[in-house]
């Protein structure tokens, strides 16, 4: 608990003065309100009724400060002009408070949104291979606004609820003993039964977001899969299978609203209790004599004054572990150790086609072992095809080049030197990967694909998407090249993604190109084509070709073949259709189908 | 294709206030009147007791002044006490009244906008994307019903006690009231004016609030591309403005409360202030107030503000919901295009039992397109004059480039579209004048991209036919050469496939997906063959798979691999919307037109086993 508030009280640098200066206002604030009712209590007493007694300090101050008995039995006025001042000086000490835990609070946050936004950029790619999206999705909105809520909000509230319960206090005492004690014993049960009250319920509120997370879960899949659902007509199987968790739902908010209801109307009556005390007892005591009416009415609206903020408190309370909650989550993001910088070496020749060279590299996932003993070279400007069965290992060779991973033991050397040895973002620069399923931003096409070369110009950017074959196809959207395109945009096909990846990486002109399954999803012309374009390229850039359709890479200078992490053939096209191996058979199955045609044709 | 007008997530009718909208909305509480009434009276009951607390005070303090503590004295207490314990329990009741009446209607706008969804053409979801959809039926409801109780209340609440407090003034003293009402033009002005600039600056909030979750998702999601262009600074730069945005606007948001708030109290202030000098003067002069009825009105004086700050900020929840009220109501009325015709509702109500449920012919011999026009956009005609027809155990390969309408044939198939012009005949029957539950129920549709629900390998496939035995969903894997897989999978039968099948390979999935539809034992086939490259083994079983489930039914197959193509009776191959040549393989590759060249330049470069796109 105290290393948490201490990482909350690390998060305030820089502001801490502000939420002292909050504090300081929040203080004088509370001390003016409370002055307020003196002034009416004075009114009442010296100059209403022809109480005679002295009165409490506070009240002959308040006297004297009103300009004594006689000058305000004739200026009444000043009196009203007394409460509209004190509140009106209150009410500015209010928004200073405001003010500066607003600036205070947002500032502390959107520190934290960038620190985690530029963490995430930083944390290695083996960190998210366990992590799920939309849990850091969630940490860094729901629970960044949790700590918002609680910088911003509850701090303040609970500091508020403070001050207004133990301000008044030695006045009251100074005022009237007997009062003082009649205007605060139910307060300990009115704080006792929220904290106790709200704690138990954590479990029922967390049912119910489980329950709305399951109806969430329940309408994302049915819409996702909403064409099989038509498929087959199974309309009112769906509507069966949501009406469940709908009901599910519907009863959790039932039973919370019921015990709300208990708990509310339980607490209310609490508070009125604590009120109706002070208001008969004191009601008792000026009857009898024993209590001025002004001090009575002083009683009365204090009691007002803080007997809400202090059952909010009791709620407050025991919602804040959700911050620290918020912020433990917050800190697993953010104590997670970034990608070590292992070295600063610049790449030692850029804009020539990169050597590339794997000396005994191992790796694993864990304890699975991916890629073993791996020895390969790629002369610089020829063309490496790697072709092999799903979880060969084929794109882990890939990462590792990019350094997405760190070999376990080996090395990767490009044009002689280690890349661990490389600033990792110069090595990355030289070189342009496509992948099976590329990623693209929400924004403009023309955007995303002059990411990879800001000065390019339009000329080239469209050259390059004439070369990927995408250039007709951007052409015929609304909006052309200024169509924005994934999340918030056009949904692209697999295709139409995969060609404009590849003109992304073209306009790169990279020393190093990658298509990892780069093509799947494009028509055999257009592939075709494409390669060809490439291969005008040969000799200019270090190309490495990942495919499942063999027919592909048969013009690359070198073959090689992967199974379960080795390399177990080698060779050009021409040498391993001949030899006998994994080649010819993945060859052998792919074409069967074709000489089988070429008999019934 | 453009971006649809329906993805801003915040859109508002310009901050007017829609009343015919909310009414509709209201509506949907009609079912659970008693509860709405049950909201409204305690509203009026509330503002009673409220108005009657202050006076109540009054009383006994008269009585306490002129030093009696007699009968009157402890029933006056008494009274106060009552009166609380009248209160807290309207507060446990309309808790419970806004409960219910907020849940069913959630339950109820939840319930309905399912329930279209389901019947929506897919026209309505190619503009919409799912996360858009799932919104509107999560948060939209949360937020409308949740709204609806509390607005109730606090209108009916707001409006009487500040009748209530005025009346109680009146009678008290009404030069007094009329002293302290002149506090309630300023009141209700400023409130008016801070709610609207703060529903103004909380929109701004929210705005860029998604669109920074927008941003660290696209930042999660395209995390290894933003490392393979080394561009992880540029993205930090281009996060750091939206970040500064959402500062700047929620602290100009907090500031506006911040002035709010203290105009507010300074306003009672002045309400206090009056009775406080107006009164006290009244007192020294002696007039009939009391001090108990100076006091009550300095207390209403001050509770004065409140009713008038809950409307105005009821009022600005509703305008900001707006919104949300719109997408939702919208959402529930959209007439979904393709639906069963009154006459054929007329027919599945006279239909007998057994057979199917429009009690027209249960078995289907042949498909023909008459004379069909079909277009997305008006301007952009996809189908023009259209005609095909297909009889039973023949299969159609369509073929062609992308774009060229195959698509929209095997959908205007399925009706999952209808013709814009011309007919699609059912063994001379027009299909509009069918059934539509009973025709999709005779489909057996496979994407492209096949799509599994979270739940066993055993369920996915069970979805083709719910009451199958587990030997039938064994037979139908097998005959799709997926129980090999299946049984060597961790878990077999039972594994649990994941969200959309992610724990499955693509093949794997397009497997199950084959599986599924064979169980179905449709009359219609509909397949658009997977293009997605999958390793060359599983490709062999898929193929295999394709041509059993082909068999002795009425097939349509976007085709992409030449062993289908081949096997089909009948190969159409489409380019614009037309067919361009139709045959059978040897018959179009005799004819050296469209076809020859697609087939021969494949055979020719690369001995390509793969056709078209």
């Amino acid at each position: 608990m105290f290393d948490r508030l201490h990482t909350i009280w690390t998060l305030l640098e820089g502001q801490r003065l502000r939420y002292a200066g909050a504090l300081l206002s929040l203080i004088v604030a509370s001390m003016l309100l409370y002055a307020v009712p003196i002034v009416p209590q004075v009114v009442l007493d010296a100059v209403l009724t022809d109480d005679v007694r002295e009165g409490s300090l506070p009240e002959r101050v308040g006297l004297w400060a009103l300009g004594g008995r006689a000058f305000l039995a004739e200026n009444l006025w000043v009196a009203a002009l007394a409460v509209i001042g004190l509140t009106t000086l209150a009410a500015i000490a209010t928004y200073f408070r405001g003010r500066w835990v607003a600036i205070a609070a947002e500032s502390v946050v959107c520190r934290l949104r960038d620190r985690l936004h530029n963490h995430l950029n930083q944390l290695p790619c083996r960190w998210y291979d366990q992590a799920e999206t939309g849990d850091i999705l969630q940490r860094c909105t729901s629970d960044v606004d949790t700590l918002r809520n609680f910088l911003a909000m509850q701090v303040i509230e609970i500091g508020r609820a403070i001050a207004m319960m133990i301000i008044p206090l030695p006045i009251m005492l100074l005022m009237d003993v007997r009062m003082t004690l009649a205007s605060v014993v139910v307060l300990p049960l009115i704080i006792g039964s929220a904290v106790y009250f709200f704690g138990r319920v954590k479990s029922v509120f967390r049912e119910k977001d489980e329950a709305e997370g399951r109806l969430t879960a329940c309408v994302n899949e049915n819409l996702t899969g909403i064409r099989v659902v038509r498929a087959f007509a199974r309309q009112e199987f769906e509507c069966d299978k949501f009406q469940e968790r709908n009901d599910e739902h519907r009863r959790l908010d039932y039973r919370l609203y019921a015990i709300l209801s208990w708990f509310w109307s339980a607490s209310d009556e609490l508070c009125f209790l604590q009120k109706a005390l002070v208001f008969i007892l004191g009601g008792y005591w000026v009857a009898v004599g024993t209590l001025e009416i002004g001090t009575y009415y002083f009683f009365i609206a204090a009691v007002s004054m803080y007997v809400w903020p202090v059952r909010m408190m009791g709620r407050l309370l025991a919602e804040l572990g959700k911050a620290i909650v918020a912020v433990d989550r917050i800190h697993e993001i953010l104590d997670s150790p970034v990608e070590q910088v292992t070295g600063v070496l610049s790449p030692p020749s850029v804009q020539h086609p990169g050597l590339i060279e794997f000396h005994d590299v191992d790796f694993a996932h864990g304890e699975t072992p991916v890629v073993h003993n791996m020895n390969f070279r790629i002369n610089a400007g020829s063309t490496l095809a790697i072709v092999g069965p799903s979880g060969s290992g084929k794109s882990t060779l890939i990462n590792l080049l990019l350094r997405f991973y760190d070999t376990d033991a080996g090395t990767i050397v490009v044009d002689g030197v280690d890349i661990k040895s490389l600033d990792r973002q110069e090595h990355r620069r030289r070189m342009a990967v496509v992948m099976q399923d590329p990623f693209l931003y929400s924004r403009s096409i023309h955007d995303n694909i002059a990411l990879s070369r800001r000065t390019a110009s339009d000329e080239e950017v469209h050259v390059a998407t004439r070369v990927a074959c995408i250039h007709d196809s951007i052409l015929e959207f609304e909006e052309g090249y200024e169509t924005v395109v994934g999340e918030r945009g056009l949904t692209l096909s697999g295709g139409q993604r995969q060609r404009v990846a590849i003109a992304r990486a073209l306009l790169q002109q990279p020393d190093i190109l990658v298509l990892d399954d780069a093509l799947s999803a494009v028509d055999t012309r257009t592939e075709r084509f494409i390669l060809e374009a490439m291969r005008d390229r040969h000799g200019r850039q270090t190309t490495i070709v990942i495919a499942h359709r063999l027919s592909t890479l048969t013009a690359a200078d070198d073959i090689i073949v992967l199974d379960e992490g080795r390399i177990i053939q080698q060779g050009t096209h021409e040498s391993l259709v001949t030899e006998e191996g994994m080649y010819r058979r993945l060859w052998d199955i792919q074409t069967t189908i074709e000489s089988t045609e070429e008999g019934a044709a | 294709m453009s971006q649809s007008p329906f993805i801003q997530e915040e859109e508002y009718a310009g901050g007017k206030f829609n009343w015919g909208l909310w009414r509709r909305i209201l509506r949907h509480a009609r079912p659970h009147r008693i509860w709405f009434w049950t909201m409204v009276c305690s509203g009026l009951v509330l503002a009673g007791v409220e108005t009657m607390l202050p006076i109540s005070n009054a009383w006994l303090i008269d009585e306490a002044v002129a030093g009696r503590t007699d009968a009157a004295f402890m029933w006056y207490a008494a009274l106060y006490v009552i009166l609380v314990t009248i209160f807290s329990a309207l507060v446990w009741l309309f808790i419970r009244a806004a409960g219910h009446l907020s849940t069913a209607v959630a339950y109820d706008l939840r319930a309905k906008g399912f329930g279209r969804l389901q019947e929506l053409p897919f026209s309505f979801y190619d503009t919409r994307p799912t996360g858009w959809l799932v919104s509107r039926l999560t948060s939209d409801c949360t937020k409308i019903s949740s709204l609806l109780p509390w607005f109730l209340l606090d209108l009916s609440w707001g409006s009487s006690f500040l009748v209530g407090i005025s009346i109680a003034m009146f009678i008290l003293d009404w030069q007094l009231a009329l002293w302290v009402l002149v506090i309630v033009p300023p009141l209700s002005l400023v409130s008016w004016y801070f709610q609207r600039k703060l529903l103004r600056s909380s929109r701004l909030v929210r705005r860029t609030n998604s669109i920074i979750t927008g941003v660290y998702n696209e930042g999660l999601m395209g995390v290894r591309t933003t490392r393979a262009l080394s561009r992880e600074e540029e993205s930090l730069a281009e996060f750091q403005v939206q970040s500064g945005d959402l500062k700047r606007y929620t602290i100009r948001n907090s500031l506006q409360s911040a002035v709010y708030l203290p105009c507010i109290i300074s306003l009672g202030a002045v309400g206090v202030g009056m009775a406080l000098w107006k009164g006290g003067l009244q007192l020294q002069e002696g007039s009939s107030l009391s001090l108990g009825d100076l006091i009550a009105f300095m207390q209403f004086a001050v509770l004065f503000s409140m009713p008038i700050q809950e409307i105005a900020a009821r009022i600005t929840d509703l305008q900001a919901a707006q919104a949300a009220a719109e997408r939702i109501q919208s959402l529930i009325d959209t007439v979904p295009e393709i639906r069963d015709t009154p006459d054929v509702v007329e027919a599945i109500r006279r239909a007998p039992a057994g057979g199917p449920e429009d009690g027209g012919r249960s078995d289907i011999t042949t498909i023909e397109f008459k004379h069909v026009d079909f277009w997305y956009k008006p301007a952009e005609p996809v189908l023009l004059d259209f005609n095909m027809r297909v009889e039973e155990g023949q299969t159609i390969a369509l073929v062609g480039a992308t774009g060229g309408g195959k698509t929209t044939i095997a959908s205007l198939a399925a009706r999952f579209y209808e013709p814009k012009r011309g007919d699609i005949l059912l063994d001379g029957v027009e299909y509009r004048h069918r059934s539509l539950h009973w025709y999709q129920s005779q489909l057996g549709v496979v994407l492209q991209t096949p799509h599994l629900f979270s739940g066993t390998i055993r369920d996915n496939i069970r979805y083709g036919r719910l009451d199958a035995t587990d030997l039938d969903v064994e037979r139908a894997a097998t005959m799709v050469n997926a129980h090999q897989f299946i049984q060597g999978h961790d878990g077999g039968y039972e594994a649990e496939v994941g969200e959309g099948g992610i724990r499955l390979s693509v093949g794997q999935r397009q497997l199950i997906a084959l599986a599924r539809a064979v169980l179905a034992d449709p009359q219609i086939f509909i397949m658009d063959e997977a293009t997605s490259s999958v390793d060359t083994e599983t490709e062999q079983l898929i193929q295999a798979a394709i041509d059993t489930v082909l068999k002795g039914r009425i097939a349509f197959v976007i085709a992409h691999r030449l062993s289908t193509i081949r096997a089909a009776n009948v190969i159409l191959v489409i380019d614009d919307g037309r067919i361009v040549e139709q045959g059978t393989h040897s018959e179009l590759l005799s004819a050296k037109g469209h076809y020859w060249r697609l087939y021969t330049r494949q055979e020719a470069e690369e001995a390509e086993a793969s056709l078209g796109s």
